[in-house]
């Protein structure tokens, strides 16, 4: 852990914002905080998971920083360059970059595209080879991702859950990017395909050097595949730390209570839970001060009043809570 | 997970008396002239009295057809259960006539799914359709309904029943209409709650709220719980005995504590292991190769064959029974003959 690690992309201060409009002449009443003031840091060759339950932001992160979605304030510096403001054409050559494996296999593949066709579909964009090369290319992708050359000629709608995400993944890494943002990859998947799917991603890490941002609401599954791990809430990033410190020794009460929650396939007679009481509470109405403290066990009176800010805690783990010294 | 989970060591089970009794269950769905999609393949298996049973397995492996089967909801055309007894404390719910099935499905057993939203009439408040279970099935006047409603809300959890029952189900979360759910399901103290995948759409914290819900009704109603779950998780933490289906087939039956101390099918083998373990670090999963066979295709011998580690030349000639290996624990492997 000692060596310097290169950093490929830095998210600061990074806020996405949803206007809540009312009545005929749509005044502006207020915000949806999907995402307020995130910073994070993805080194080159890592895999950060970022883990939370739905309503909390993650996706929303994810699609802000490839621009899917524009941020309301930040900077999104990908290998030193601020892309926050960037216009879709200035965006272009950095596009290319970054990609994006979806949930869903099935809504996001066009049906009436064959598998060749969709796995090409973003070289003929960028036009950077020719056609034979084009087609060597997917024929060689194919093969990485685990799937035959007769898929070529066929439509997803012939391939199951686990292929159809393979189809995904090639086509997300047919430009030779650097970063890939997977959000809830194997989540429509049955366990046993999820670990194919999970296999060949590790895979593809290594043979093409691919740095991840791996979203997802399971906590086992992305404990298998990230290196780091940050923890949402609410659109806050309330705690980060290497894999290994975080699922050992959890700092902040939400992420202790969420891996309390995992349903683990073993039979166990003894076990202690920090149960949650209630369910998150609505983004366009957060509470002050802490995100967390209307479902905390351990809320005080600070944390009504002030927000908590990210504190180093022993070796690279960080956790905003105030129960922890600053 | 206290002693009352772990019934088999005091030998409280062989005392309960069967509540419900499946035996060999077959439900086909016709497909096309040549295709028959046979979803459910000659499936037994009983509920006790007072007991979690988990039917766990894949998608496409016949589980929910299995518990729809029970309550006759399979949508016939295109399905049909072709063969079969299902009894329920002894009457065989297949040969009753529409009116009497109704009745079942309202006071003896109750049923949840995974998408609450699906289950709840999006146009009616939470109130009239709690009170309309009541005032149907349990002929409540309409007053006395809605008091007994708040009550039925109040006892799952919902904070705040008088204002809920004036919702909508858009405006619940779904932790909320799953609690909703199973307070109708509920409402007649029912002997049986099939839960099919009942917090696959929910959130993990969410989640495991409502499986204690569950297990806290079921102590107060004496009923029992089939669950239908892929998550094999959840059936570690809920279940007492664990069937699990492969193909339209039961492969393996065991109580909770056999299964996952000494898993005997392949299949469930490998299902155990390619769930990402939280405790231990791996490099690798383990991944079972291929996929679950089409319903209207399967294979001649062993279904799990073509996937299978072990595989022998008997097992893609010979189709293997479900044969006890052990009092407790049953598999349909040809691995395990001669081991009676």
């Amino acid at each position: 852990m000692a060596e310097k690690k290169e950093k490929l992309l830095e998210v600061k201060r990074l806020k996405t914002y949803f206007p809540l409009k009312k009545g005929a002449f749509k005044r502006h009443v207020g915000d949806i905080k999907a995402v307020d003031e995130v910073n994070l840091t993805i080194y080159k060759g890592e895999t950060l998971g970022i883990v939370g339950e739905s309503g909390s932001g993650k996706s929303t992160l994810g699609r802000t920083i490839v621009k899917l979605i524009n941020p309301t304030a930040g900077e999104i510096i990908f290998e030193g360059t601020d892309i926050a403001a960037f216009n879709n054409r200035q965006l272009n050559s950095y596009r290319k970059n970054m990609q994006m494996i979806f949930q869903d296999p099935y809504a996001s593949l066009n049906p009436r595209m064959t598998v060749g066709q969709l796995v090409e579909e973003p070289m003929a964009v960028q036009q950077t080879l020719s056609k034979k090369e084009r087609k060597e290319k997917v024929l060689d992708l194919l093969d990485k991702v685990g799937l035959t050359e007769e898929a070529v000629k066929r439509y997803p709608h012939e391939f199951s859950g686990g292929q159809r995400q393979r189809i995904g993944i090639a086509r997300a890494l047919t430009l030779n990017p650097k970063f890939i943002i997977a959000d809830e990859p194997v989540s429509a998947l049955d366990v046993s395909v999820q670990s194919q799917v999970l296999n060949v991603m590790k895979d593809l890490q290594e043979a093409f050097q691919l740095t991840y941002l791996f979203i997802a609401h399971d906590l086992s599954v992305v404990k298998h595949i990230s290196n780091r791990i940050a923890v949402m809430y609410l659109g806050q990033i309330v705690e980060t730390g290497p894999k290994e410190h975080l699922y050992a020794n959890p700092l902040h009460p939400y992420t202790k209570a969420l891996l309390d929650s995992i349903p683990i396939p073993k039979v166990k007679r003894e076990r202690k839970r920090t149960k949650l009481e209630g369910e998150i509470p609505n983004a366009a109405d957060p509470p002050s001060g802490c995100p967390f403290r209307t479902r905390c066990p351990f809320a005080f009176e600070r944390c009504k009043v002030e927000r908590p800010k990210m504190r180093e805690v022993g070796d690279e783990q960080q956790v905003a809570c105030h129960l922890y010294p600053e | 997970m206290d002693s009352k989970r772990n019934p088999l060591e005091t030998g409280r089970i062989a005392n309960r008396p069967a509540l419900l009794e499946v035996k060999d269950l077959k439900t086909y769905f016709y497909m096309s002239r040549n295709r028959i999609a046979k979803a459910v393949d000659g499936v037994s298996f009983s509920i006790q009295e007072n007991e979690t049973v988990a039917i766990v397995g894949e998608s496409g492996s016949g589980k929910s057809v299995t518990a729809l089967s029970i309550l006759n909801l399979i949508p016939n055309p295109p399905g049909e259960i072709i063969e079969g007894t299902i009894q329920l404390h002894g009457k065989d719910l297949l040969d009753l006539s529409k009116r009497e099935i109704n009745k079942v499905r309202g006071e003896e057993v109750g049923m949840i799914f995974q998408e609450p939203m699906t289950s709840l009439n999006p146009v009616f408040t939470i109130g009239n359709q709690v009170a309309e279970t009541l005032i149907k099935q349990q002929q409540y006047r309409k007053k006395a309904a809605y008091k007994k409603a708040v009550e039925l809300l109040e006892r799952v959890g919902i904070p705040r029943a008088d204002e809920i029952l004036k919702a909508y189900p858009y405006q619940l979360s779904g932790g909320m209409r799953q609690r909703v759910m199973i307070a109708m399901a509920m409402s007649s103290s029912p002997k049986l709650l099939i839960a099919d995948e009942p917090t696959t759409a929910l959130d993990v914290t969410t989640q495991a709220q409502i499986l204690d819900l569950m297990l806290d009704m079921k102590e107060a109603y004496h009923s029992s719980i089939l669950l239908i779950t892929h998550d094999l998780g959840v059936v570690a933490e809920t279940a007492e005995r664990v069937i699990v289906m492969y193909g339209g087939q039961v492969v393996e039956e065991a109580s909770a504590e056999d299964l996952f101390n000494d898993p005997l099918h392949p299949y469930t083998k490998a299902l155990l292991e390619s769930v990402p373990d939280l405790e231990e670090d791996q490099d690798r999963l383990t991944a079972i190769p291929g996929k679950v066979p089409p319903a209207h295709d399967f294979p001649k011998g062993c279904r799990f064959a073509p996937r299978c580690p072990f595989v022998m030349d008997k097992c893609l000639a010979i189709h293997p029974e479900l044969e006890n290996i052990t009092a407790r624990q049953k598999v349909r492997c040809h691995l395990y003959e001669g081991e009676r």
